[in-house]
């Protein structure tokens, strides 16, 4: 890390904690009533009983398992389809217009659906995270064959490679890029997909805490575990920045 | 080396290039001129293979793996490093990974891009990658060499060095060399003939200029012999009626890939 760049992340941290300093301020002037919205320790120590209690790890568990399995079954099921739609004319015509209408669709609707077929426990988690992601990394690989740069397969022919060597040096590194580029907004989706699912019907998972803060209007613990999500996805999204600039050092270094 | 006879190319109905003839003999350096538009590039990728021809027919006296092809534009893979893509030829004629990488450093060398194996293409100047895409064709020790206007994106002074180096190559190697350009001078200073090719669509071959300047030849130098001047001159007045005079085309929206 540079110089210009720790300024820029210290004064961020130095804008964060004048905020969180400020809101607890207000609070303990009783400026806003606590119940709504519990002052900055009072989260802080909801978070920490989550994790005394030990009461935390089994959602956490729930959420991340479906959360991970849905992103991975998204991107191997994305890929698989974008390539094979790309490289098969009528399996394209088919499959284009259905994934087409699942993009324009808020695909959170279907999780009524999955919870009826699938029932309350981790599958409809995960289906709901897979259609969120399936849909977003089949347009990814789809455009991503489909926008090769013929150039490059001219040159790799002209060199003698024939369809494997295309496939190895062309089309599956431009593939990679495409998906890298999408992989976070994907993380995103995969929770989004579990979060919510749980949200309808589960009896466990971070969405179920939430749906049970809620009922019981209790602000602190909401807030408690939307800081925990927000923490955990950015974890996430650091490692999936970290893979991106390893896989695709030739575009970052 | 190369007998075309009687080519015909189309894009849908209309031909593009039309009853074609052209001849390349072994160790022979050969441009092609013309318009732009006029064909030129698609009777060099005929050649190679990569569109087929409506009529016609084109007879190589060497394999189709060795014959080496310069594009327009370098379209290096970005996701290798430089020393990778030379190898990359090499790895499809079934070297090993450590010879193959051994190999185009020897040839990244004869390049002068020795201390540049290691970088991507994205990290390398026009000129650089240029280089790196010839070392890339001549480790595949081509007999033919087909260059598409190879030099047409650099700038004047790398242009004329990386053209001084080619012509040295092609020398060295007995090369037999066939370059689409449509820079007249460059044509003339470095070819043993020049061709011209006329106004599309339905061009055909409208001039053959012999240049009978001694070789090796020194780009600076060539330019001040009085043969030169004459041909040059010859050959300007004969494109510059092909340019003034456009053909009317049956169909004007006619899609013609330049590539």
């Amino acid at each position: 890390m540079n110089q210009a760049n720790l300024w820029l992340q210290l004064r961020r941290a130095a804008a964060l904690t004048l905020v969180l300093l400020a809101w607890e301020g207000i609070s303990a002037l009783g400026w806003v009533d606590p119940f709504y919205a519990p002052p900055p320790s009072a989260i802080g120590g909801s978070i920490a009983q989550l994790f005394i209690d030990g009461e935390i790890y089994k959602h956490l568990q729930a959420t991340f398992g479906a959360a991970l399995l849905g992103l991975f079954l998204g991107l191997i099921g994305g890929a698989l389809l974008g390539f094979i739609a790309a490289l098969i004319r009528p399996v394209a015509e088919l499959l284009e217009p259905v994934m087409a209408m699942l993009n324009a669709i808020p695909r959170v609707i279907l999780a009524p659906l999955f919870i009826i077929w699938l029932g309350i426990g981790i599958a409809s988690k995960v289906a709901l995270s897979f259609i969120l992601v399936v849909v977003l990394t089949f347009f990814a690989v789809y455009n991503g064959i489909r926008d090769v740069d013929t150039r490059l397969v001219e040159r790799v022919k002209t060199l003698g490679g024939g369809p494997l060597v295309l496939l190895r040096e062309v089309y599956v590194p431009s593939v990679v890029a495409w998906v890298m580029g999408s992989l976070k907004v994907a993380v995103g989706f995969a929770f989004t997909g579990a979060v919510v699912g749980e949200f309808v019907a589960s009896s466990r998972g971070l969405g179920y805490l939430l749906a049970f803060a809620q009922s019981t209007y209790n602000a602190e613990l909401t807030f408690a575990l939307i800081v925990l999500v927000l923490v955990f996805v950015m974890l996430l999204f650091g490692l999936a920045g970290a893979l991106e600039r390893h896989l695709l050092r030739w575009k970052y270094r | 080396m190369l007998d075309i006879r009687a080519l015909q190319m189309s894009y849908g109905a209309e031909p593009v290039v039309e009853n074609v003839d052209l001849g390349v003999a072994a160790g022979e350096f050969v441009s092609l001129i013309g318009p732009s538009g006029c064909g030129k590039s698609t009777l060099l990728r005929a050649v190679m293979g990569l569109q087929k021809p409506t009529a016609g027919n084109i007879r190589l006296d060497v394999e189709k793996a060795e014959i080496g092809f310069l594009f327009q534009d370098d379209a290096l893979l970005p996701w290798r490093t430089a020393r990778d893509n030379v190898a990359l030829g090499l790895r499809i004629r079934g070297r090993s990974k450590g010879e193959a990488r051994q190999e185009a450093m020897h040839w990244l060398e004869s390049v002068g891009l020795g201390q540049f194996g290691d970088r991507y293409p994205r990290e390398l100047s026009g000129g650089q990658r240029k280089r790196v895409a010839i070392a890339q064709v001549l480790a595949l020790r081509p007999k033919l060499l087909l260059m598409d206007e190879p030099f047409a994106s650099l700038d004047a002074i790398v242009r004329h060095y990386l053209t001084e180096d080619l012509l040295s190559w092609v020398e060295g190697e007995d090369l037999t060399v066939l370059m689409v350009t449509h820079d007249l001078e460059e044509a003339v200073a470095v070819s043993d003939r020049v061709v011209l090719l006329g106004n599309g669509p339905r061009a055909h071959v409208k001039g053959r200029w012999e240049i009978d300047l001694a070789r090796p030849r020194d780009l600076l130098r060539v330019k001040e012999q009085p043969e030169f001047a004459t041909t040059a001159r010859q050959l300007w007045d004969a494109l510059s009626e092909e340019v003034r005079t456009p053909t009317i085309r049956q169909r004007p929206e006619l899609e013609v890939v330049n590539q």
